[in-house]
């Protein structure tokens, strides 16, 4: 469960002080997938960063399971990204000198799993990427979809409970961006992971649980359109889901 | 991270620059190479001194000389007039006189507890050298030092008797020897003065012919007789003078090497100047320590401006990877992991500086030993001695600095807010 009470981030000083959130409140159930939609400088990224704890706000609170991680120290706050979050980010950030395998242990190597688990672990996530034969490869060696899903690999390495993906299918073409969604959905569906999509994609969201669409630091609206007994189809803004 | 992971990812990323790296190691590498050989020049040097001084020294033994009394008169500093004194001594111009030794003073050296003998230092004057049907040469006479090193072409010169001498291998042709082995047993004489120019000549059959020795310093002496006919042939030369009975100074052989220090400073209470082998090898080893340092200083002159090639590699490092600083900071890497993850890669750099920097001062020393040896004619001596320990601590120091020098850019890697490094494409 991650519940986002009343947080507000600002960039720059007094009077250049630019509003990139403005008081937003949410919350989104364990196993849930939820896409968080809008447009670039809507905000949303900046949710995403504050919800992995990342970023700070100005003021609020990110609860997760109860937990206020703002009231973390530094060094707890980086021990539960290493166990419970995975990201894929927009832009891979992928070693391209690396192996493939070396591209994945990275997660495991922070949280300080020891050498003789890695190995399954990472075969593992590669296998279920569909990476498995190209373990020893360099990760510039790879095309598109396949660093795409070395990202996801990377990001479910370490069995976290939330993953948070920043447009996942955006550089892909629609047959590649599909695959990667069934990989991502299997995940939330099978293992029930909870799954944040930063998205401006519409076809993308609407295969989520939940979408929140936010404009101006603001959330316009939360939809349950595949909600899961639910039949109202719209929250007011900052309701809780 | 753990340690052994930070220490391959580091290793890893400066694979990825190997241009990079292996310039700014080059720099430290320059530095390493002086260090190493100036090490390696001073263990040469250092090894030398002792083999030269330990050829030609006793460790047993212990210099004597009567104090002097003062200085040379005015020279800066010295005491003016100085008062007459009925000991024996040797006038040289100005009125500076050079106090010697009385024979009651070897009588109280002898007394000294730990102390086997002392031989006293005779100054010898050979008028000059001959052999029968032959023609008369100058020669150096000196006493027998049986802790001066000497090799024999023929015969030995242990246990010289009174009327036995050792002929260098230069006189075998002059006094009409075919060669070494020929002229053992054959007599030859040795003109002496006394104070009179009275001149006598004492026979000596030759023991053994000595060979010029690299290491030896006296002794490339001519002619070589025992104390006992040198005692003979100084009293000739200096009967009726001040100098019979008196000596420049004498050699204290102690019963042991152990017992050596505590006779040197009985004989400092009891007021001579006494050095023993050791403050001799001091004397010198200070030369080959001040040469040591200028190199030494340098190498430490390289390191130094290699310090800022590190910082400023490392700095570039940093800022071009700011987003894999930023990916490995989201992913829950903990900002002294980070820091350390950039030292280490500085260490590595300040290893391959060391390795490269020591192992071709090694390869250059082992190609040039041979010639050094040659030009200066050191015989068997190497002048750069390698120790394995001094490369390693040359590397290992070089690590360190590295590290050090690391210092600033990693403090500016770990302090990268995350949010901005991602943003970075």
């Amino acid at each position: 469960m991650i519940e986002v009470k009343n947080v507000t981030k600002a960039y720059g000083k007094k009077q250049h002080e630019f509003i990139a959130l403005d008081d937003v409140s949410l919350a989104i159930d364990k196993g849930r997938s939820v896409a968080v939609i809008g447009k670039s400088g809507s905000g949303k990224s900046t949710l995403m960063h504050i919800m992995s704890g990342l970023d700070h706000p100005k003021s609020g609170s990110v609860l997760i399971d109860g937990q206020n991680i703002f009231e973390l120290k530094q060094k707890q706050i980086d021990t539960f990204r290493a166990e419970k979050i995975g990201f894929i980010f927009q832009s891979f950030f992928l070693e391209g000198n690396e192996t493939v395998a070396d591209n994945v242990s990275l997660p495991l190597e922070i949280a300080h799993v020891p050498r003789s688990q890695r190995k399954e672990r990472i075969q593992k996530a590669l296998e279920s990427v569909e990476l498995s034969d190209k373990a020893k490869n360099k990760a510039r060696n790879l095309s598109g979809g396949q660093r795409q899903r070395l990202v996801i690999a990377r990001a479910i390495v370490n069995n976290p409970s939330i993953i948070f993906a920043d447009e996942p299918t955006g550089n892909l073409d629609s047959q590649t961006g599909a695959k990667i969604e069934d990989l991502l959905f299997g995940l939330n569906k099978e293992r029930g992971v909870t799954l944040v999509i930063v998205t401006h994609d519409d076809e993308l969201a609407a295969k989520c649980d939940v979408q929140i669409r936010i404009k101006d630091g603001t959330i316009q609206s939360i939809d349950y359109a595949k909600e899961l007994g639910d039949t109202s189809n719209k929250a007011k803004e900052g309701e809780p889901a | 991270m753990k340690f052994v992971d930070t220490v391959k990812r580091a290793g890893r990323n400066l694979r990825e620059a190997k241009i990079r790296t292996l310039l700014t190691s080059l720099a430290i590498g320059v530095g390493a190479f002086t260090i190493t050989l100036s090490l390696a020049a001073g263990s040469g040097g250092r090894s030398f001194v002792e083999e030269l001084v330990s050829a030609n020294t006793n460790p047993r033994a212990v210099y004597v000389q009567p104090k002097q009394d003062s200085s040379i008169p005015g020279a800066p500093g010295a005491g003016g007039v100085q008062e007459y004194s009925d000991a024996p001594s040797v006038s040289y111009g100005g009125g500076f006189q050079l106090t010697l030794m009385k024979e009651s003073d070897i009588a109280a050296i002898s007394n000294i507890e730990n102390v086997e003998r002392v031989d006293p230092i005779y100054n010898l004057n050979a008028k000059y050298v001959t052999a029968e049907g032959q023609k008369k040469y100058q020669a150096g006479l000196n006493t027998y030092d049986e802790s001066i090193t000497l090799e024999y072409a023929a015969g030995t010169g242990d246990d010289l008797a009174n009327n036995e001498i050792i002929v260098s291998e230069d006189y075998l042709k002059p006094l009409g020897f075919t060669d070494a082995s020929s002229a053992i047993g054959k007599s030859i004489a040795v003109a002496v003065d006394n104070p009179l120019g009275v001149e006598k000549l004492f026979n000596f059959t030759v023991a053994a012919v000595s060979k010029k020795s690299d290491l030896a310093v006296s002794g490339s002496s001519d002619l070589t007789i025992n104390g006992t006919a040198s005692k003979t042939v100084y009293e000739y030369s200096e009967q009726g003078t001040p100098l019979e009975k008196a000596y420049m100074g004498a050699t204290v052989i102690t019963s042991s090497e152990d017992a050596v220090s505590t006779v040197q400073s009985t004989l400092k209470d009891q007021g001579y100047m006494a050095d023993t082998a050791e403050d001799l090898m001091s004397t010198i080893f200070t030369f080959v320590n001040v040469l040591q340092g200028i190199l030494l200083g340098f190498g430490a002159l390289a390191i130094l401006t290699s310090i800022f090639g590190i910082i400023n590699t490392q700095y570039i490092s940093v800022l071009e990877r700011t987003s894999q600083i930023g990916l490995m900071k989201a992913l829950g890497m903990r900002n002294r992991d980070i820091g350390r993850l950039f030292r280490y890669e500085a260490a590595w750099i300040g290893f391959l500086g060391g390795a490269i920097g020591a192992g071709f001062a090694v390869v250059l020393g082992m190609v040039a030993n041979p010639y050094i040896t040659d030009a200066l004619d050191l015989g068997k001596t190497r002048l750069l001695e390698f120790h394995v320990w001094q490369a390693a601590s040359v590397i290992i120091g070089l690590m360190v600095v590295a590290v050090l020098a690391g210092i600033f850019p990693s403090r500016k890697a770990s302090k990268l807010d995350p949010i901005e490094a991602l943003r970075t494409e």
